[in-house]
This record gives structure tokens, C-alpha cells and sequence, in this order.
């Protein structure tokens, strides 16, 4: 707040200040008062005036001025009530209570959200659950009395199963509340689960997955870590370029701060311009369109839970040869230690 | 034959799950009355315990914890509940493996005689046919002559040792080698199962292995 701001606002008490000076003036003419008596009562009225006017400023200054200044430099505005003093004078006590008031109201306003966020990603979760029940049994039944029909309908089963994990990594990905649990893992255990769950897609599609450089342990949560490596392969055999044998290789680096998970596929590759958003949410790119059918949310849940995981991820492409996806693990003394 | 209880609230998967079991050679039982269920398993007496967690009345890892104070039964926990807090915890009331559902039956057998295997220790059949079978250096004797088999090649012999007389499915073999990260395909596999042969022949055991047209083989 400037002093020039302030006096532009305050030009109607001015004008009421001048139009009672003026009629003071008048009424001490009329009554023909002595001209040195009539300069004092305008100096004093002046006086007062331009007094009152700098100690009102000074007062207001300080608690705008801070108001602007903290907003400002806040992250979360929401929050500006915490971070001011209550003001000594009225206006400024009203407009503190106004703000104490709605942010009390909008903290409200956002559980109400919250909570019903959080009762949906509980029943997403419930419901993945339940429906594995029923999937479950589908696949040994497929296996028990599937005879020529029952690799089809357990490759179907698979299909079924990797969406609602999906959906339930979403969720999870989505949520505030820590779900996940870091630990050392084993990349080789890790890697071989995921082969083992994807064999049979992997092998219908004819494709080779070849390992090097497993035997690392890195820090984070083994569950999540095998749905972000599972979803990598369902895209490398989505995107098979149809002039080579496709070849899947796995292999991890270590240095002093970090390990790297190179995830490389010789499959048709990403276009320059889409890859710098394959892990925006829906974007599904030319692959997406004119290849199979995509939703745009795989790589999505995958960086959004690298991020809650701490992971950093990212690809390198070359159209028409190849893709890789590289996750890196930051070491963790600390953790090794515990 | 070994005895496995199956502790499964949702019919269909349990009696589905102890067709599957039967089917491959174990001796099948689960429970339909959940009121009592501690008693009711221990006196059953099984080699093995397949567990779901949600389970009526008690809560599988809550059971788990009963049985684990009484007994040192293998208990391997089967559940839909798939996150690495749930596994841990598991494993830490002490269940011997964590499957989540649904489950490649193919896995499931091979976890469930991995876990019998675990603990069966020195049973496990170390000849076959006079041949000297020596895991450790991944080679076979008789006594004059010893041959070294590749990796692959011991993993799947090994398999079908265990099986002896019985037929062992590709998809079997695969899982069973993809497990130990040796992610071969179709083709590897019937080179490494020819060279087997040949491998068995040399030490005089001409048609060890016998192929079972649209089924897989049997280890004679």
C-alpha cells in the first residue's frame, strides 16, 4: 500500500474535510473574527487532518503491506491467516475474521471431498478384491475342464485381470495416504515374477526376454514395482514392429547413488514429438491411434507411482527400432541400516 | 501323498482348488464349517495349509497365528489382497509362501511342491535308474563315466525326477524354468529336452524320456 494509493482513497473525506473548512471560514467572515484567529483554526484543522491522515495510514501500512507481501510469497494462500497478526483497528480485525472464517469453511468444504474420495478408493479397492474371487475360480476352471478352449479363456482371464489391476493402481496411485511399504528387493525375484505372470502373452506373442545385471536390490515396494514392470511389457507386446523377432531385455546399472532398471524393447518405437507426453494422463499418441488400442492411462499410473515412491522414470525412443524405459532407485544407506 | 487343507470361504474356488490339487496328486481337504476352525485343521492333521485371509469368524492371519503357537504346519497364505504390507505381515506370523489370487494354477502347484520340497530336505530322490544325480554340480554319474548338464537341463531332469511315472506338461517345464529366470520359449525348450535325451542315452538310459503326443512327457 502506497501513501499516494491511500490518499487517492481517501479523496471524500478530503472534499467533506475542505467543504467544512470552507464553511468555518464563512461562518468566522460573517462574524467578522479578527484574520489571525481565523489562520489558527486553519492551521489546526489542517494540522488534525494531515496528522490523523499519517497515523491512520501508518497503522493500515502495516497490516496490508504484510498481507500483500506473505500472499505472495505463500505457497498454499489458503493459508494467510496463520501467517498474520491480528490488526489492532476494525477494518482489519473484520477482514482477519473473514479470512479466519473461510478457511475454516473451505477446509470443510474439502473433507466432505476428501471423504468421499477416500469411502470410493475404498470400494475400488474392496471391489477389486471381490472380483478376483470370481476370477480366480474362472481360471481354474479354465484349467480343470478347459480342455482345447482353455488356454483362450484363460488368456482372456489375463486380459480381465491386468485391466482391474489397473483400476486398483489407479486408486492407490491416486490416493494421499501412505499404502505402500519400502523395502529391499530383489530387481531378479522381482523381474522373475513378472515374466512368470506374463509368460504365456509373452510367449503367444513370440517374443524373447533376455536379463542382465539383476543380482541388485533396490528400496522400494516389490508389489507396485512388479505392476510398473508388468504394464511395460504389455506395451512392448501391444507395439511389436512386425519385420524382427521381438526381444524384451531387462538389465540394471549401479553406481554410487543409484541403481537403473533399463526396460528396452525392439518394438516400432515412439515418434519424437509423443515422447515427451506418453506419461501424461489419457495422451495415447500416434502408437495409440493407429496401432492398438490404447487408453493413455498406463504410463500414467506408472509415473504417478514412481513419484509417490520416489522412483524417477524415464523413456528414450527411436521410432521404428526401439524403446527404453529406465527407472532409477536412489541408494539409501539409512534404510540398509534399519 | 501329501495331505492339503484348503481354508476358502467362497465354494467354488475350494472345491475347484481341491480338483486341481487331486488332479496333480494330493490328497484334497477343505473346510465348510469356519465356527471352529483351528480345531477342525489341526485334527485333520494336513501337510500343508492353503489359507485365504478373508476368511468368516477368525481372519486367516489371526488363524494363522492359533496354528503357528500349536504347530509347525506349512501354511502357504492364498489371498486377493495384493500389497506388500499384507505379504510381510503374513510372513511374519509365519507363513512359509504369499500367493495373490487369481493365480496361474501352474504357479500354484509349483509354489506348493517348492514349499514341500523346502522341507522335505534329504528325501528328495538323489538317483535315478543307478545314476548318481548331483544337484550341487549339476551332473549325473554311474560310477565310471559323469556328464554335466546345463542349467536348463537339470531343472527340467529335476522336475520330472520328482514326477517319475507321471506326465509332466510343457507348460509345467516352462513355468518351472521361467521361475529360475531362464526365460527360454517353445523352441529352447525342445532343444534342451532332445539334448537331455541324448545326454541319458549316452549314459545308457535309451528312452528315458517318452513323449506323450498333445500332453508333454514322462520320465520312465
Amino acid at each position: 500500500m502506497k501513501f499516494t494509493e491511500y490518499v487517492k482513497d481517501r479523496v471524500w473525506f478530503y472534499m467533506i474535510a475542505a467543504i467544512s473548512l470552507g464553511l468555518i471560514l464563512l461562518f468566522l467572515e460573517v462574524f467578522r473574527v479578527n484574520g489571525q484567529l481565523v489562520g489558527a483554526v486553519s492551521s489546526i484543522f489542517l494540522l488534525f487532518v494531515v496528522f490523523e491522515e499519517i497515523f491512520c495510514f501508518n497503522r493500515k501500512k502495516h497490516f496490508y503491506c504484510e498481507l500483500v507481501e506473505k500472499l505472495e510469497l505463500l505457497d498454499k494462500k489458503y493459508l494467510i491467516h496463520e501467517m498474520l497478526a491480528e490488526p489492532g483497528f476494525i477494518e482489519g480485525k473484520l477482514t482477519y475474521e473473514a479470512l479466519c472464517e473461510a478457511n475454516k469453511s473451505m477446509c470443510e468444504n474439502v473433507n466432505v471431498y476428501k471423504r468421499q474420495s477416500d469411502e470410493f478408493r475404498d470400494f475400488i479397492e474392496m471391489w477389486v478384491h471381490e472380483v478376483k474371487l470370481p476370477l480366480a475360480s474362472l481360471q481354474l476352471m479354465a484349467h480343470n475342464h478347459g480342455d482345447e478352449l482353455g488356454e483362450k479363456f484363460l488368456e482372456q482371464l489375463r486380459r480381465i485381470d491386468g485391466y482391474t489391476d489397473q483400476v486398483l493402481y489407479y486408486a492407490r496411485s491416486e490416493n494421499s495416504e501412505k499404502d505402500y511399504m519400502i523395502k529391499e528387493t530383489s530387481l531378479k525375484r522381482t523381474v522373475a515374477n513378472v515374466a512368470l505372470k506374463n509368460r504365456e502373452s509373452i510367449q503367444l506373442c513370440g517374443a524373447s526376454v533376455e536379463t542382465s545385471g539383476l543380482d541388485v536390490s533396490v528400496m522400494t515396494d516389490g508389489k507396485w514395482l512388479e505392476f510398473i514392470l508388468g504394464q511395460f511389457i504389455a506395451n512392448s507386446l501391444k507395439y511389436i514392429s512386425p519385420d524382427r523377432e521381438p526381444v524384451i531385455s531387462i538389465s540394471a546399472e549401479e553406481d554410487e547413488e543409484k541403481v537403473l532398471l533399463h526396460f528396452r524393447d525392439n518394438g516400432i518405437g515412439i515418434s519424437e514429438g509423443d515422447l515427451p507426453r506418453i506419461f501424461d494422463k489419457s495422451f495415447t499418441g500416434e502408437n495409440g491411434r493407429s496401432y492398438a488400442k490404447s487408453t493413455g492411462m498406463g504410463l500414467y499410473i506408472v509415473k504417478s507411482l514412481c513419484d509417490r515412491l520416489e522412483h524417477s522414470v524415464s523413456a528414450v525412443s527411436e521410432q521404428g527400432s526401439f524403446t527404453e524405459l529406465t527407472i532409477g532407485f536412489a541408494k539409501n544407506n539409512y534404510y540398509k541400516m534399519a | 501323498m501329501s495331505r492339503i487343507f484348503i481354508v476358502e470361504d467362497d465354494k467354488s474356488i475350494r472345491e475347484e482348488l481341491a480338483e486341481l490339487l487331486r488332479n496333480s496328486g494330493y490328497e484334497a481337504e477343505y473346510l465348510t464349517d469356519f465356527s471352529n476352525s483351528r480345531a477342525d485343521i489341526l485334527a485333520a492333521r494336513p501337510y500343508l495349509i492353503l489359507m485365504d485371509i478373508n476368511i468368516p469368524n477368525l481372519n486367516g492371519e489371526q488363524l494363522l497365528k492359533e496354528i503357528r503357537r500349536e504347530s509347525d504346519i506349512h501354511v502357504i497364505m492364498v489371498t486377493s489382497r495384493t500389497s506388500e504390507t499384507d505379504e510381510v505381515l503374513a510372513m511374519s506370523y509365519g507363513a512359509d509362501d504369499y500367493i495373490t489370487k487369481p493365480y496361474n494354477p501352474t504357479i500354484l502347484l509349483l509354489r506348493i511342491s517348492a514349499v514341500l520340497k523346502r522341507f522335505a530336505g534329504v528325501s528328495q530322490v538323489q538317483s535315478y535308474n543307478g545314476l548318481q544325480v548331483n544337484d550341487a554340480k549339476g551332473s549325473l554319474a554311474d560310477g565310471s563315466r559323469e556328464i554335466t548338464l546345463t542349467k536348463n537341463e537339470m531343472i527340467i531332469f529335476r522336475f520330472m525326477l520328482d514326477r517319475k511315472g507321471s506326465i509332466v506338461t510343457r507348460d509345467e517345464l516352462m513355468t518351472a524354468l521361467w521361475d529360475n529366470d531362464e526365460f527360454v520359449n517353445d523352441n529352447a525348450l525342445t532343444v534342451n529336452i532332445s539334448r537331455l535325451r541324448s545326454k541319458l542315452a549316452d549314459l545308457g538310459c535309451e528312452d528315458a524320456i517318452e513323449t506323450r503326443k498333445k500332453q508333454g512327457y514322462i520320465l520312465r
